[in-house]
């Protein structure tokens, strides 16, 4: 596996007692709405920019700032990289209009524009934000409390189980890809290979994987069984929850900031700093 | 000699409940193995389509739409829970390519449609999903070569992403249908729920 690949599995829950970790995962759940949508609301770099300079301050608080900096710049550089080099050039992007600058390239002129390369800006930032706030979220509450979160959503304990299972199972199954990867390699798997082999090795590691987990399964149905799980009862959770003084705190700040926000949204738009042509003309 | 017969311990809802989470997981695994062994896929589909064919249409659904509310609370933000949609329609397409007979591996022939199916129809809502939600920019994938030819030709974004997707959809959904198909063959009877 992937230095990347493992990081972002092997992601859990990172204990400590920073104000973030002390919300209720309720209050932390409605901010990872609240702050998504808040992004998607603008198409201004500059303010997109800005909301997810907050969020990186806030893992910082979180004492989570390196795991949640490292996958931001895994997945947002390459994106805008990717983004400006196909939207800037005049072909493009269909509103391009404003050149910034020219390069020579194998004897050819080619223009970069300020339109495509803000729109290739601000479509990953605000991914950036959603992914900061995601992870905000999951790193800094225990799964007891995601459960107990959801079950206090009014919602099945069921679906419950299933996410939390899910959860759960996603480290499991990576180290057995990890195990099943260095038998195949010992047993002759080339990693270094064209496209063809490349699928042929993907149906390697797969179907050992799946056969394995299903294994799993009937194992985990008769333990659910066992334990009363579709019993006809009133469930209880683990972990109890309840709002804080510091939920209402946290609460009372975004709902001062979606006043704030939509003051600027209705009254200088969507673009309020950079005035994008293509967003003010819609 | 008499014929013997696999006896499972619990109920099929139980095993369906189960069952949901291992789709969900391997969605999720397997997505990060085509990454690692950098395939122009995305292979994080294809346990859906397992769901599907050994469980039944809710429970891959269900699963593939798990999945992609995993990922929207851990990896990839908010915005990605509505590709849940796509594995919702993964599912169903799975469910009727397997009443339709589009499902055996002893008549290639018979797959092609399905290929093609999910190449050039699947693809249109993962286009719309695309433009409204993520601005319809090239995907960061080796495929990105036909967004850029396309969109130098004929300047047309829209048509560029479609292309885009159609390419990498078409590879993608049909090696995952392929691989569902062999793996489902060889699950062991006892975890097969749905009913042919």
């Amino acid at each position: 596996m992937s230095a990347v690949g493992s990081l972002l599995l092997k992601r859990a829950y990172t204990a400590g007692n920073t104000f973030f970790h002390r919300l209720d995962g309720r209050t932390k759940f409605i901010f990872f709405w609240w702050i998504s949508i808040i992004a998607y609301l603008f198409y201004d770099y500059v303010i997109v920019t800005i909301i997810l300079a907050a969020l990186l301050i806030l893992a910082r608080i979180a004492k989570i700032h390196k795991q949640i900096y490292l996958t931001e710049a895994v997945i947002i550089i390459p994106w805008i990289l990717v983004g400006i080099i196909i939207l800037s050039p005049s072909a493009g992007f269909q509103d391009n209009e404003t050149v910034l600058f020219t390069v020579k390239l194998f004897g050819r002129e080619i223009s970069f524009y300020y339109e495509g390369l803000a729109f290739a800006i601000t479509w990953p930032t605000r991914i950036g934000v959603c992914i900061g706030s995601a992870m905000l979220f999951y790193l800094t509450t225990p799964l007891a409390e995601i459960t107990s979160t959801i079950t206090r959503m009014k919602m099945s304990y069921k679906l419950a189980y299933m996410f939390t299972a899910a959860v759960q199972l996603i480290p499991i199954l990576a180290d057995e890809v990890g195990t099943i990867y260095q038998a195949q390699v010992s047993r002759g798997l080339k990693t270094d290979v064209g496209l063809m082999k490349k699928f042929k090795n993907y149906i390697a590691l797969v179907v050992p994987l799946t056969l394995s987990s299903l294994n799993r399964v009937q194992t985990r149905a008769i333990t659910l069984e066992s334990r009363g799980f579709t019993a006809p009862t009133k469930k209880t959770p683990l972990k109890e929850i309840a709002f804080k003084r510091e939920d209402f705190l946290f609460m009372a700040g975004m709902i001062a900031i979606t006043l704030l926000v939509a003051y600027i949204y209705l009254k200088y738009g969507s673009s309020p700093i950079v005035h994008l042509k293509y967003v003010v003309a819609g | 000699m008499s014929e013997s017969r696999e006896v499972v311990p619990t109920g099929a809802k139980i095993m369906a409940v189960v069952m949901i989470p291992v789709i969900a997981g391997l969605n999720y695994v397997t997505g990060v193995i085509v990454e690692t062994l950098k395939l122009p896929i995305w292979g994080d589909t294809w346990a859906t389509m397992l769901g599907t064919l050994i469980s039944g249409i809710w429970v891959g659904a269900i699963g593939g739409f798990l999945y992609n509310l995993i990922m929207a609370m851990t990896v990839w933000g908010l915005p990605a829970w509505i590709w849940g949609t796509c594995n919702i329609a993964i599912a169903i397409w799975s469910f009727m390519f397997m009443k339709l007979g589009w499902d055996d591996l002893k008549k290639p022939l018979k797959l092609i449609p399905a290929f093609l199916w999910l190449g050039f129809i699947y693809t249109i809502q993962c286009t719309a999903i695309g433009l409204y939600m993520f601005g319809a920019g090239p995907l960061p994938k080796p495929t990105a070569v036909v967004y850029f030819g396309v969109l130098s030709a004929t300047g047309n974004q829209l048509l560029a992403y479609y292309l885009q997707n159609v390419v990498t959809e078409l590879i993608d959904k049909s090696v995952s249908w392929v691989l569902a198909l062999i793996v489902a063959s060889r699950v062991p009877k006892r975890f097969i729920l749905a009913k042919r």
